[in-house]
């Protein structure tokens, strides 16, 4: 290698580690490392700006973008608050009733949306829910986020490690749902019985409480029916042009680009009140890490340590798959799952190239990857955004879940996830092969 | 325009007394003490009397309104009157002191000016700190009362040609004068 590709790697390392260490805002940190991996003649500016393979993924930036935008308009509907007091007492104020109402609609969600926001929403309307009926509401957040994670896992744009997934192996919202949809449902219910387990249990029923749960007025929180319908038919349409990019080859990032543009056309809202919920930051985190990965693939550093991989695995992809799903999980656990899928990306894709046209088990490379590290992402509080968010929210309301609390539950729900996917990907991608 | 030139007026002269409230004052007591006298801030005193933070009356909205609410509005829509009874009866169980211990309310250290300072220079101080009400303080440090915000705004209204007796009223008796009736 040469000595500008060990420099590369050295601004990476330590780009990383600080990342981990969550001792500095991580977007200034991956901006920081990208002007550095600039700096040293590592990479330039028509390859950040211009190239699919080394720079910055436009595709993840605009999907985020337009979905960011669409839910920023949805958000202003209270729909989700209607959901989820809909939910609550449909459940007749039951706690555990509750609890798997709420999973069922936030896991849905995520996976419609994206995590990130879907907690966002369904948090603060658990909070109230949980204040009505004098309940803890840290089981109901745990319970909710890990939901949001595995939901996520379903879909192209459940999950931002999906996102970036999608765009390197040029996989689409189908292939998404084909591959990841099925062992999703088998772990919604398999969590569903683990929420009972976990936190379930020891959830009492109070009939005076739950009487102050029923009195809620869920129908106030939509205050306008008219807008709901728009930005509702213009979600419809959005996903509608995912599911059929086989027939029209819209990219998706221009599906939601196109359906952020509609759904402002037809809500008329003035302009801060969608943009407010575009997140600037995670936006120009992931323009960071791209440029970073990117100066990397560019030195030939994942090139050489994909050619090293490959010369140990052969031909024997299901060791492979089963490692990276394994390993995925644990590394998500302990990095957030966006940068750790953000470099294993290009090295799977140096590995066995896109994911198109693949043989089953090679192709099992790319859903290892987003299985372990969407479901990794449960094992710790910083294991994914969403629990990041989550575990704010709670500490703004006065609910602190520290790191350990959130991980004694975490790890158990990762670990029984990860060896349920073990089974589907040995048996769909090698066995029935 | 008289004599009275209100926009020549000194802080000393736009001085007034006005409630105040201790650390040991529940929030319900204190919406009724902003209630009563119309208040745009509360000023709490220390065990000496001397003030030690004053806090802008709007928030106490945000005590009444739980963390959640106020990071998702629509769900103020969700309360009826039973539950919305719930939530400002909130108000009886925390005094200021711990609202401003657990950070639900940003009481600033109270900005001060000298007896002697002007018009411009109250409403310069005031802008910087954003607050609603700022003390009269000597430079031997005596407390001589503080300038709400409301007669500040009556004596540059005078000053830009906004006469009317209620404006003169405001400016030439305090609020405790008024007592709760006003």
């Amino acid at each position: 290698m040469s000595l500008t590709a060990w420099l590369a790697l050295l601004v990476f390392a330590t780009a990383y580690v600080v990342i981990v260490s969550e001792k500095f805002n991580r977007t200034l940190v991956a901006l920081l490392g990208a002007a550095a991996m600039v700096a040293i003649g590592s990479v330039r500016g028509h390859e950040i700006f211009f190239s699919e393979e080394t720079g910055i993924d436009w595709n993840v930036i605009f999907l985020l973008f337009g979905m960011m935008v669409i839910v920023g308009v949805l958000r202003q509907t209270g729909v989700f608050e209607f959901l989820a007091i809909w939910a609550a007492q449909r459940a007749r104020g039951r706690p555990f009733r509750m609890m798997v109402l709420l999973v069922l609609i936030t896991a849905v969600a995520s996976a419609l949306l994206d995590n990130v926001t879907t907690v966002l929403l369904i948090a603060p309307v658990t909070l109230l829910l949980c204040d009505r009926l004098a309940l803890d509401p840290v089981p109901f957040l745990l319970a909710e986020v890990m939901s949001s994670n595995i939901g996520g896992t379903a879909t192209l744009i459940g999950d931002p490690p999906n996102i970036i997934i999608g765009s390197r192996a040029g996989l689409g919202f189908n292939d998404f749902l084909v591959h990841l949809a099925p062992i999703v449902v088998v772990l919604l219910a398999v969590f569903v019985g683990l929420c009972w387990l976990l936190w379930g249990r020891r959830l009492r029923y109070n009939a005076e409480h739950a009487e102050a749960v029923m009195r809620l007025e869920a129908r106030e929180t939509i205050h306008d029916r008219k807008l709901l319908v728009r930005v509702g038919i213009v979600l419809v349409v959005v996903l509608l042009g995912f599911v059929t990019h086989s027939i029209t080859h819209l990219e998706p990032s221009l599906v939601a680009l196109l359906g952020a543009g509609a759904a402002i056309l037809v809500s008329g809202l003035p302009h801060h009140t969608y943009l407010e919920d575009v997140e600037w930051e995670t936006l120009l985190f992931f323009a960071g890490l791209f440029i970073m990965v990117g100066s990397l693939v560019h030195q030939g550093v994942i090139g050489e340590l994909a050619e090293t991989l490959t010369d140990s695995i052969g031909d024997n992809y299901a060791p492979a798959a089963l490692g990276l799903l394994g390993g995925s999980a644990v590394l998500s656990g302990i990095v957030d799952n966006i940068p750790y899928v953000a470099t294993m990306a290009p090295l799977v894709h140096e590995l066995v190239g896109p994911a198109a046209g693949l043989p089953p088990q090679q192709q099992s490379l790319w859903w290892s990857l987003a299985l372990g590290a969407d479901l990794g992402g449960n094992a710790t509080a910083i294991g994914a955004s969403a629990n990041v968010v989550v575990t704010g929210i709670a500490k703004r309301n006065g609910h602190p879940i520290s790191f350990w609390h959130f991980t004694k539950y975490g790890l158990v729900v990762t670990a029984v996830t990860i060896v349920l996917c073990v089974p589907y990907v040995a048996l769909r991608y090698f066995v029935w092969a | 325009m008289d004599a009275w030139h209100p926009g020549r007026m000194r802080a000393a002269q736009l001085a007034e007394q006005v409630p105040m409230v201790r650390r040991d004052t529940t929030g319900a007591e204190a919406a009724r003490v902003i209630a009563e006298y119309r208040l745009s801030g509360l000023v709490v005193a220390g065990e000496d009397g001397v003030p030690i933070a004053v806090v802008p009356g709007s928030q106490i909205l945000s005590v009444v309104l739980p963390q959640y609410v106020r990071d998702e509005p629509n769900l103020a829509h969700a309360y009826d009157e039973a539950g919305a009874d719930e939530l400002c009866g909130a108000l009886n169980r925390a005094t200021l002191g711990e609202l401003l211990e657990a950070k639900r309310l940003t009481g600033t250290k109270p900005p001060s000016v000298l007896p002697e300072d002007t018009l411009i220079e109250i409403a310069s101080a005031m802008d910087t700190a954003r607050t609603p009400v700022i003390l009269v303080v000597d430079r031997e440090g005596s407390f001589h009362g503080v300038i709400t915000l409301s007669r500040v705004l009556a004596a540059i209204a005078t000053a830009a040609g906004q006469d009317s007796p209620l404006v003169r009223e405001r400016l030439a008796r305090d609020v405790l004068d008024k007592g709760g009736s006003s």
